[in-house]
């Protein structure tokens, strides 16, 4: 299988993305179980929580409040972890993140660094640049390991590599690792893993993380995960850099009474991860002596700026929504073109490119509203795609392109013909005579021409009966006139 | 009690029969059924695409047709979301104050068929005869947007001779969503593919649903597939008695 | 440098320009957020414990419990079943906790290696929460430097009765001001990450203990 451009700029869009996978049963089987396991955790924890309502109405609440002051809660986070020994950094952009972190690692003279998960990292493509530049970046994350060494993509936010199994799994390790006789037991995979890092923990002097959330009242940095991977590379190296949104920061030390009990139940399933990790600038002889933060834009108070929209930045990267959704369980997250895929990635990727790329995405859903139902901070997935929908369309329009799809001139027509009950009833009556031609004498169609052939592709059509219901009533009312 | 049917622009020219079937349905529940001929279509279509201009329009159409009903009833919940759910961001975006009020005094008025049944006539045994094994679909819009709830089952389990077969995964969605279904035929295909498999399995005669929509999607497959099943919307079921059994269309 | 002085300010102008909310409005909004969620526990002091033991055994950690009078014949027994000797201790545990059967080098800036020769680590803990079985660590002198709790492969940690509460939100609560360093510890290290398996143990401790002492007077 070709290797998988999680690139918005150049992806294919959606419904040509999602082809190969389709035909790739082995993949729609790994997706779907991976899926099916965790919505059954989270099924059951959230029916024992009596409160799972009122934490979901207050985890908006909190995100929400935090997005209306942003400016507020990011200055003081930044004051509180400058006293703490951190040092704050600003980057607008991918690029400017990029080399603001490269120009930290030249300093320490790093060749190399371990790295926590963190799907910023990859929104930015940082381990190809610092690659470009010298400095070798070791995933540490198993699922992270698992594409680094097999050269593949992540296709999930919480676990990326959920479309690989174990023959697949053992075969990347086995190869890279030089273990011919590796099992496939997953145990046995897991070992190979925690050998292989354990040297690069104890010497590799530097870092990076992402942050799972920030706290301003604290200037302190939080990391949620399960396999300790993430406390080895926060606690034994001497430099942290840490890679954060801005919009990770919380308010109070305190909001994480919400955070915590919504996320690892909306992640993994479970009542709490097995590890999260919480500091607070540099402490004397504990951990990294030097600290640093990227706050980075990329898009994202571009997204502030609508009132409805904004509610995408509340998302605390729980991949609830894409567990949750019918369209990701058949295709995977490769087929989204970007490192976000699922519900979230279809609204959060066209919005940080300013819709200027990922235009399909918005329409690479059955609206649904699974993702709404699932979702920990109850951001209205389908509300937005609608939204993303309007306003990629006014773009079209406006540049002129797809004037003459026939999904537009079908639905420009279509109004037209809506407008009025006289010239509806005229299209009823040329719709039953367009599709004589093509209905059999079961009355059914099973084939469609041009772009109607879609339908017709899986589905037959039952033919257009030969009275209309308005034309039945009519009929009935001057029967009973009679 | 009088209501006006809004039959939808779908299920006026594909499936006469369902509107007939709630005629006769209420009509036999005392309901004095009227029907605007003026209508024509929610504008859902054109607002999922991103047409919103053109939704808006068909949106004004409605409130405008029925500001006076005593109640309009829609044999289809994605229409009745398109209503309750996106009419207000519409109609505040590009309405004036005074059409945003006769909405407003509107909403309460509009019911999805089974909420009419269940909440305005306030009955869930309707008198109907259907003896067949029968499975039920819950559409994404009734599901999730209109909380129809348990509303569906009520009315089916009293319905006379009916074998109700419960579906598996019943809440997942079977693919259709509109455009999407022709946008994204492979995907659209695809998660039929998988809602078949749960549907085939109940080994029922009838797969039936609110929504024609769905319907219209899964009935294409089965149809294609030989399979012996069909499809058949709820308002016929209940419209079905013994006297005047459901006809097979 | 003064590029990113200028980028800074550039991305808090956006930002602002996106607000409409006045700063000295912020803490009295924060304060009126809804928190309708469960803030207290609902059950005694023992079906607590008990709650927090069975969530434990769930993770397979393994729980012991002991009368305060006996934490150290406890600690010896526990130590002894596990057959490790050489053990790490924080420089604020409590001297009589260091049995004489072991081998102890206490913290007092153990080097990365010697700590990963250690075979086992006894810490205290600042909390634990009994719906999710969790312990929070806030690394005090007592429970000791992060590394100390991170790197052996065998971790019994000794909690009293008194500091099991039964949700998250009570954690917060007794907490006073938030600390600079925190571990939320939930059972030994897992990953799902192959085939959504839970596989024990990948790094950090495979193997945790733990002791409660019954320090409450109930009825």
């Amino acid at each position: 299988m070709s290797h998988p451009v999680l690139d918005p700029r150049v992806a294919p869009p959606f419904p040509v993305a999602a082809l190969p996978v389709l035909r790739n049963p082995q993949l729609r089987k790994n997706v779907a179980h991976a899926t099916d396991v965790i919505q059954a955790k989270r099924a059951r924890l959230v029916a024992e929580k009596a409160d799972w309502q009122a934490l979901r109405d207050s985890g908006a609440a909190i995100r929400d409040h935090v997005l209306d002051n942003l400016a507020h809660y990011l200055e003081q986070f930044e004051e509180r972890c400058t006293a703490a020994g951190g040092v704050v950094h600003w980057a607008g952009d991918a690029a400017e993140a990029r080399t603001l972190i490269l120009n930290i690692l030249r300093e320490e003279r790093a060749d190399e660094v371990i790295k926590i998960k963190t799907m910023t990292s990859a929104e930015i493509q940082l381990n190809p640049f610092l690659g470009e530049n010298g400095i070798a970046a070791h995933e540490t994350d198993l699922a992270e390991i698992i594409l680094q060494l097999g050269q593949d993509e992540p296709s999930h936010i919480v676990v990326p590599a959920l479309h690989v199994n174990r023959s697949q799994v053992r075969e990347i390790f086995a190869r890279t690792m030089g273990l011919p006789d590796l099992s496939d037991d997953p145990q046995a995979l897991t070992a190979a893993a925690r050998a292989y890092l354990r040297k690069m923990f104890l010497t590799v002097p530097t870092a990076i993380s992402g942050a799972n959330f920030l706290i301003a009242e604290t200037g302190s940095v939080v990391v949620v995960e399960s396999e300790g991977n993430g406390r080895m590379c926060l606690t034994l190296p001497r430099t942290m850099i840490t890679l954060a949104g801005i919009e990770k920061v919380l308010p109070r030390y305190q909001d994480l009474e919400v955070m915590l009990q919504v996320l690892a139940r909306s992640a993994t399933g479970e009542r709490m991860n097995p590890y999260t990790s919480v500091w607070t600038g540099v402490t004397a002889g504990d951990g990294p002596q030097r600290f640093h933060v990227v706050l980075l834009d990329n898009g994202r108070t571009g997204i502030l700026r609508s009132r409805r929209e904004r509610q995408t930045l509340r998302c605390i990267r729980c991949a609830a929504c894409m567990n949750a959704c019918p369209v990701y369980r058949q295709t995977g997250g490769h087929a989204y073109g970007s490192v976000y895929p699922g519900p979230i990635g279809a609204i959060l990727t066209p919005q940080l490119m300013n819709l200027e790329y990922a235009q399909s995405l918005p329409y690479a859903s059955s609206l649904c509203g699974a993702c709404y139902e699932v979702c920990p901070v109850k951001i209205n997935i389908p509300e937005i795609l609608i939204d993303l929908r309007a306003a990629v369309t006014e773009r079209e329009r406006a540049e002129e392109r797809r004037f003459f799809d026939p999904m537009y001139v079908g639905l420009r027509m279509a109004n037209k013909v809506f407008a009025s009950a006289s010239r509806f009833r005229a299209a009823q009556r040329m719709a039953r005579l367009a599709l004589r031609p093509f209905t059999g004498k079961d009355g059914w169609i099973r084939r469609l021409p041009g772009y109607a052939s879609r339908w017709t592709m899986s589905r037959d059509l039952r033919g257009v009966p030969q009275q209309t219901f308005r034309e039945w009533w009519a009929e009935r009312n001057r029967k009973a006139m009679r | 009690m009088r209501a006006s049917l809004f039959i939808t622009c779908y299920n006026d020219t594909l499936f006469p029969e369902t509107g007939q079937a709630v005629v006769r349905l209420l009509e036999r529940l005392g309901v004095e059924v009227e029907f605007r001929p003026a209508q024509t279509c929610c504008g859902q279509m054109h607002a999922n695409t991103g047409f919103r201009g053109e939704a808006f329009s068909l949106a004004k159409q409605f409130v405008r047709l029925y500001a006076d009903a005593e109640a309009v009833v829609i044999p289809s919940s994605s229409c009745v979301a398109m209503v309750r759910d996106q009419y207000p961001h519409l109609l505040a975006e590009l309405g004036t104050d005074a059409l945003r009020r006769e909405f407003e005094t509107l909403l309460p008025r509009v019911h999805e068929l089974s909420e009419f049944l269940v909440d305005v006539l306030q009955v869930e045994d309707v008198g109907a005869y259907f003896p067949h094994r029968v499975t039920y679909h819950a559409s994404c819009h009734g599901l999730r947007a209109l909380e129809l709830g348990d509303r569906p089952l009520r009315l089916l389990n009293h319905v006379r001779g009916l074998e109700l077969a419960t579906l598996e995964n019943l809440d997942r969605c079977c693919g259709f969503g509109g455009t999407f279904s022709v946008k994204n035929a492979e995907v659209s295909s695809a998660m039929l593919s998988a809602k078949l498999q749960d549907v085939l399995a109940t080994r029922a005669e009838f797969c039936t649903a609110l929504d024609n929509s769905c319907l219209i999607h899964l009935g294409g497959a089965l149809h294609r597939e030989y399979a012996p099943m069909r499809t058949i919307h709820m308002a016929e079921i209940l419209a079905s008695t013994q006297d005047a059994p459901a006809e097979m269309v | 440098m003064s590029r990113s002085v200028s980028t800074r300010a550039a991305i808090l102008d956006r930002i602002r320009a996106a607000s409409s909310a006045s700063p000295a409005e912020i803490p009295a909004a924060c304060a009126a957020l809804p928190r309708n969620y469960g803030r207290h526990g609902q059950i005694s002091a023992n079906a607590r414990i008990a709650l927090l033991i069975e969530r434990l055994r769930e993770y397979d950690a393994e729980v012991a419990e002991c009368a305060p009078g006996e934490i150290v014949q406890a600690i010896a027994r526990v130590i002894e079943s596990s057959g490790r000797r050489a053990l790490v201790a924080p420089p604020g545990l409590p001297r009589e906790w260091l049995v004489s059967a072991c081998n102890w080098k206490i913290d007092d800036y153990l080097t990365h290696d010697e700590i990963e020769y250690a075979e086992g680590v006894v810490t205290g803990a600042t909390c634990a929460i009994a719906e999710s079985g969790t312990i929070v660590l806030h690394h005090t002198p007592a429970e000791g430097r992060r590394v100390l709790s991170l790197l052996p492969d065998w971790h019994l940690c000794v909690l009293r009765a008194s500091q099991v509460v039964e949700t998250l939100p009570e954690y917060f609560q007794r907490c006073g001001s938030p600390p600079a360093l925190a571990t939320f510890i939930s059972g030994p290290s897992a990953t799902a990450d192959i085939e959504m398996t839970r596989i024990k143990g990948v790094h950090g401790p495979r193997f945790l203990n733990v002791l409660i002492v019954h320090d409450i007077v109930t009825n």
